[in-house]
């Protein structure tokens, strides 16, 4: 399979007449997105609001971020099963927005939802601060349950995401990535005597609002299973998370994952990279016995040399992790964990809920316990009556002068574990 | 917190759905539970069929507290 990535750089946002890019300007008409959004009757409320890198906005709570795609050649459609029909997708050519993307606000879901600061020191903790952004306030109807909430939010940008990604459809990129990866025997000869390497990528699926989407299906209902690396490019994997800010894989980190990029960036010549095994997080034991049992046989059946496994959240689903790490070291393959750490806010606490020997090469993306002052912003995009509650947040966090204390666990991808981001932790 | 009621010599069971972690941090005896949002219930079993199921982790647990053991012990059924 092999896609070629084009790259339009966004230098800036503006609302214009018509929705299109001209000289790296994304030009939106903001009454026709509006009114595509709020074709839902569950959304009483759509507002659409511009964020710029720099300006003194503050975006919370944070729900997910989205990277405006389009597919230009090649079958099926950004987000299959969802957005699009279900067909296969990974392949041919797709156009992305880069610099710029849709963040969806509005009245809270869950307790878990995140912040990102356009500037001041907040801003260095999300990587969020440094595009473009198309915020998208939704406000639910009036009695409206969670899950349906949820679902209604998420499709309204994946929706606004998608409208975005249309104005791409004709424009030559400014740059163009090739990632290319052969059917498992035809790569096995190109490549031979070079490691065999793959991904095992582990979803949010304890659901209760903690839900990723593959081609439109609950990642907890499916065993873990292969997918080319590109399939991820075309939206194929979805966040429906509102699992804490700091980790959770939002769907933008899903589009532009850097486990997959960094991959790619040495296959062919320091090893071969085969593929991306995804599997999931359950809240039933047998479940995680079943999934990492898999994740194993499948690491066993396609012959590798090493994985690198990331993890997604944390708490039980350490368990997940290690479970993986365990049972792939057992069968004599190499493997390496990216996780993050909550180990009390002085950084002296157990940093996992649990570990194992076979886990001795790890990288972490830092502590989300870690406390951080983010002083008042001029304008609050959203609302700011969430920010002692949600995870990280806590009573008396927001001062008078409207400056707030939280852990890094409220802000949107401050210590991601798919390594989007600059933090880590330095061992003393 | 396990630990620390067992140090004054009191035996404790620890009803947990993620019987690894529990292993890890030093539980002696373990009763697996039903999954990490309900523990100790199933919303997916009738009224009177979510109360057998809840007496009968109960009992187990009550059991083992009765049992003496060398290792660590997971109480499976």
């Amino acid at each position: 399979m092999r896609l070629e990535l084009g790259h339009i750089f966004i230098k800036d946002i503006q609302f214009g007449e018509e929705t299109a890019v001209k000289d790296g300007i994304l030009y939106v008409n903001k009454d026709e997105l509006i009114k595509l959004v709020k074709e839902d009757d569950y959304l009483s409320r759509v507002d659409v609001e511009l964020a710029r890198p720099g300006e003194s906005i503050r975006i919370t709570p944070v729900k997910d971020v989205i990277e405006p795609r389009v597919k230009v050649e090649g079958p099926g459609g950004i987000f299959p099963g969802v957005m699009s029909k279900v067909t296969t997708v990974g392949s041919g050519k797709t156009n992305a927005l880069k610099g710029c993307a849709v963040v969806t606000t509005g009245k809270i879901v869950g307790f878990q939802e995140g912040i990102i600061d356009m500037t001041g020191p907040g801003a260095d903790y999300t990587p969020f601060s440094k595009l473009n952004n198309l915020v998208l306030v939704c406000e639910p109807r009036e009695g409206l349950k969670q899950h349906d909430h949820e679902r209604a939010v998420r499709l309204a940008g994946l929706k606004a995401a998608n409208y975005l990604g249309h104005a791409a459809k004709d424009l030559e990129p400014d740059k163009v990535e090739v990632y290319e990866t052969l059917p498992l025997i035809e790569g096995l000869e190109r490549y031979k005597g070079l490691p065999r390497v793959a991904y095992v990528q582990m979803l949010q699926s304890q659901g209760l609002l903690h839900d990723t989407y593959v081609y439109g299906v609950d990642a907890k209902q499916i065993v873990p299973t292969i997918l080319y690396p590109t399939e991820t490019m075309d939206g194929a994997i979805i966040s429906g998370n509102c699992v804490s800010a700091c980790d959770k894989n939002t769907t933008y980190h899903h589009q532009n994952n850097p486990v997959i990029e960094d991959l790619y960036a040495r296959h062919g010549k320091d090893f071969n990279f085969l593929g991306v095994i995804i599997t999931n997080e359950n809240v039933y034991l047998a479940d995680k016995e079943r999934s990492s049992d898999w994740t194993a046989k499948l690491v066993e059946y396609l012959s590798l040399d090493g994985v690198v496994i990331s993890q997604e959240g944390f708490g039980n689903p350490d368990t997940d992790l290690i479970m993986n790490c365990r049972k792939i070291e057992e069968k004599g393959i190499k493997t390496v964990i990216i996780t993050n750490e909550y180990a009390g806010r002085d950084g002296a606490s157990q940093s996992l809920a649990d570990a194992h020997v076979s886990a001795d090469a790890v990288v972490t993306g830092g502590n989300s316990n870690e406390v951080i002052v983010l002083p008042k912003m001029d304008k609050v995009i959203g609302s700011l009556d969430y920010v002692e509650t949600i995870a990280g947040g806590f009573d008396g966090g927001l001062s008078p002068d409207g400056s707030i204390t939280v852990e890094l666990q409220a802000i949107t991808g401050a210590t991601n574990e798919l390594g989007f981001n600059k933090l880590t932790t330095k061992m003393i | 917190m396990v630990k620390e009621i067992e140090r004054v010599g009191i035996p404790v069971v620890h009803i947990c759905t993620v019987v690894p972690i529990s292993l890890t941090v030093g539980a002696n005896r373990i009763v697996p539970a039903v999954a990490i949002p309900h523990p100790l219930g199933d919303p997916k079993l009738e009224i009177q069929e979510e109360k057998d199921l809840r007496r009968k982790i109960i009992e187990k647990a009550l059991r083992a507290l009765t049992v003496e053991i060398e290792l660590q012990t997971v109480f499976e059924d």
